[in-house]
């Protein structure tokens, strides 16, 4: 079966390897040159430490001439589901499309251990492949994560675990449409359009509701609002507004009209807030929910794949294909 | 007959896809040793109850019996002892012959790569070959050959001349058979095309509209029928269940009887039916479910 499964599917297999190597070697040449901007590791520069002169520095040549590649890579997060896809689609679907399950199935190996052996080989290279490569990304992203935080789009969704989740869903859902609709390329099409589908509404909607966001409120200092110390930059800030003595929130309307009040009173906004007893407020996830929440929506998308070869294994054990 | 004599048994089989029924009521026992054609319309069922046969399909009601064991169990035991070969005789296209070869020497227990590199060898089929290159009859028979060297003792074949073109198809039937009197191997396979079929085959299985209406050892089947030929008659001969077809011209009345139920009549004549006439008579038969006519050792 090792063979057979080699030489079924080498083609996608290395042309899969050659994409993540040369991604892979592009990003170590550039990745040790973006490290070298941070004697002593950016780890160093992570959190407060980032507000002293020589971190400040590193970080704007940092942002001056890789801050392109930080941009170009925000795309990334589609590689994983290219792996996937690429890798579950012909998996039934060739057969399938070309009528060799026929001759597949009449040999002496049972079809559910064809099928096992073949499901357990192509999802390894798939964890193995996007393992590979969000390795590599998640270190080459390290200076930018010192900076920025992982909780954003640009590095939540490429870093850790979530992408190997990504990947095992692109395979489930690819598998399963390839033996549904019976052809290779529709399977691929469905599972990118699936996963585009689910992220946004993950992204946007599920994430922020993993756990319960923490919430800040400070009355306004005279002296002006200077960010306070907490949350840090390296939280996942939610929402952010104004309330007032009470703790009741403030729309943005009524913000706006106290606003226009201070200066037709011609007084300093803050002193003005201050004095009315506003407060600020900040509804956010800390910096360390980073891997509680990457655990949680790997989780999610690899229970949807397993559901999906969970069919898969079922219309094959009950001969409906 | 003990179960192991025969090479498939089925009883009240039937397959029934979203669109309806493909295969109803099927109920057959087919001796081992020698070919058997299955022989029908297209639409007719013949592969779905092929599928059936190898475990390709679950049935949908019955069961099937083959070499003695359940199919649906599908052990590596089972699976080995019978051979398939599908319509349009599929190979994975870009692996080379030789790879093939290899596929089925990973996937069989019994696998005789030395009687398959020889049968290809004499055929002049290189190994080296990528299967999606060669032509449509050396593409049927590497995958003959692949077939046969499973050493199966039940060979399935899905309409396997059915695209070939008559010399592939000479020579890929010269093959068949030639493995058929090295012994050992029963052979079941379906075609649409009637003749040629009595030189070739033992045991014959009509099917039509998903049903199976006649079958039995062709020789007996021969003997049973035959065609009587007299004066027009208006009597209602059709219903006579010994009557499988009245044909009524101008002035003659031709009748397909199964032998003995009708006494020749004065002004009678009996002639013999050839197989095609049979099958045919048998085809165009409104479709009953009780309609199954069996004959030989399955009586």
């Amino acid at each position: 079966m090792t063979w057979l499964i080699w030489r079924q599917h080498r083609t996608e297999v290395c042309v899969l390897g050659l994409l993540v190597g040369m991604f892979g070697i592009a990003l170590l040449v550039l990745g040790t040159q973006a490290h070298d901007l941070f004697p002593g590791g950016p780890a160093r520069c992570a959190g407060d430490a980032g507000v002293n002169e020589a971190c400040a520095a590193s970080f704007r040549r940092l942002d001056e001439e890789y801050g392109f590649v930080e941009n170009l890579l925000a795309g990334f997060y589609l590689v994983p589901v290219v792996i996937g896809a690429f890798l579950g689609a012909p998996l039934l679907a060739r057969e399938l499309e070309d009528g060799t399950w026929q001759l597949a199935w009449t040999q002496a190996v049972p079809r559910m251990r064809w099928l096992a052996a073949k499901l357990a080989a192509l999802a390894a290279v798939t964890v193995t492949l996007t393992g590979m490569f969000t390795a590599l990304l998640t270190w080459f992203r390290q200076p930018f994560d010192a900076w920025e935080g992982r909780f954003q789009y640009d590095a939540f969704d490429l870093e850790g675990l979530v992408p190997v989740a990504y990947a095992l869903f692109a395979f489930g859902v690819a598998t399963a449409a390839g033996a549904i609709l019976r052809r290779s390329l529709p399977a691929f099409g469905v599972a990118f359009g699936a996963f585009l589908a689910t992220r946004m509404p993950v992204a946007l909607l599920a994430r922020p509701a993993y756990a319960l966001p923490l919430t800040t409120m400070e009355p306004i200092p005279v002296g002006g609002s200077k960010d306070q110390e907490a949350p840090s930059f390296a939280d996942w800030m939610i929402e952010r507004g104004y309330a007032d003595a009470t703790g009741r929130r403030l729309s943005w309307t009524e913000y706006y009209e106290l606003e226009a009040a201070a200066n037709r009173a011609g007084a300093n906004l803050n002193q003005f807030l201050h004095a009315r007893g506003i407060q600020q407020f900040k509804v956010y996830h800390p910096a360390d929910r980073f891997w509680t929440f990457q655990l949680i929506e790997a989780a999610l998308f690899v229970a949807v794949a397993a559901v999906l070869i969970g069919v898969v294994v079922w219309r094959v054990r009950r001969r409906m294909i | 007959m003990t179960a192991t004599e025969f090479a498939l048994r089925t009883d009240g089989l039937g397959k029934r896809y979203r669109r309806g029924w493909a295969l109803r009521d099927c109920t057959l026992a087919l001796p081992a040793g020698g070919v058997i054609a299955l022989v029908g319309p297209n639409g007719a069922g013949k592969t779905t109850l092929l599928r059936l046969v190898v475990g390709l399909l679950a049935p949908s009601t019955g069961t099937v019996e083959v070499l003695g064991h359940d199919v649906t169990a599908s052990t590596p035991q089972t699976l080995s002892r019978v051979g398939f070969l599908a319509q349009d005789h599929p190979l994975y296209k870009r692996f080379t012959v030789a790879e093939m070869l290899r596929f089925g020497r990973a996937c069989n227990l019994r696998f005789d790569q030395g009687l398959a590199e020889r049968r290809l060898a004499k055929l002049g089929i290189p190994l080296d070959r990528r299967a999606g290159t060669l032509s449509g009859g050396q593409q049927a028979q590497v995958a003959l050959a692949l077939a046969l060297a499973k050493r199966p003792d039940l060979l399935v074949l899905d309409e396997p001349v059915a695209s070939l073109d008559p010399l592939a198809r000479h020579e890929f039937l010269q093959v068949l058979m030639g493995a058929v009197a090295e012994g050992g191997v029963t052979v079941l396979f379906s075609s649409h095309v009637v003749h040629e079929l009595e030189r070739v085959c033992d045991h014959l299985v009509v099917l039509n509209h998903g049903r199976v209406t006649l079958t039995g050892d062709i020789d007996t089947l021969l003997a049973e029928h035959r065609l009587l030929v007299g004066p027009r008659t208006a009597t209602d001969l059709d219903q006579a269940s010994a009557v499988v077809e009245a044909v009524h011209s101008d002035r003659h009345t031709t009748l397909l009887v199964r032998d003995g139920a009708i006494p020749a009549a004065p002004g009678w004549q009996a002639q013999p039916v050839a197989l095609e006439d049979l099958v045919l008579a048998y085809l165009r038969r409104p479709s009953e479910p009780s309609a199954a006519v069996t004959s030989g050792v399955a009586a």
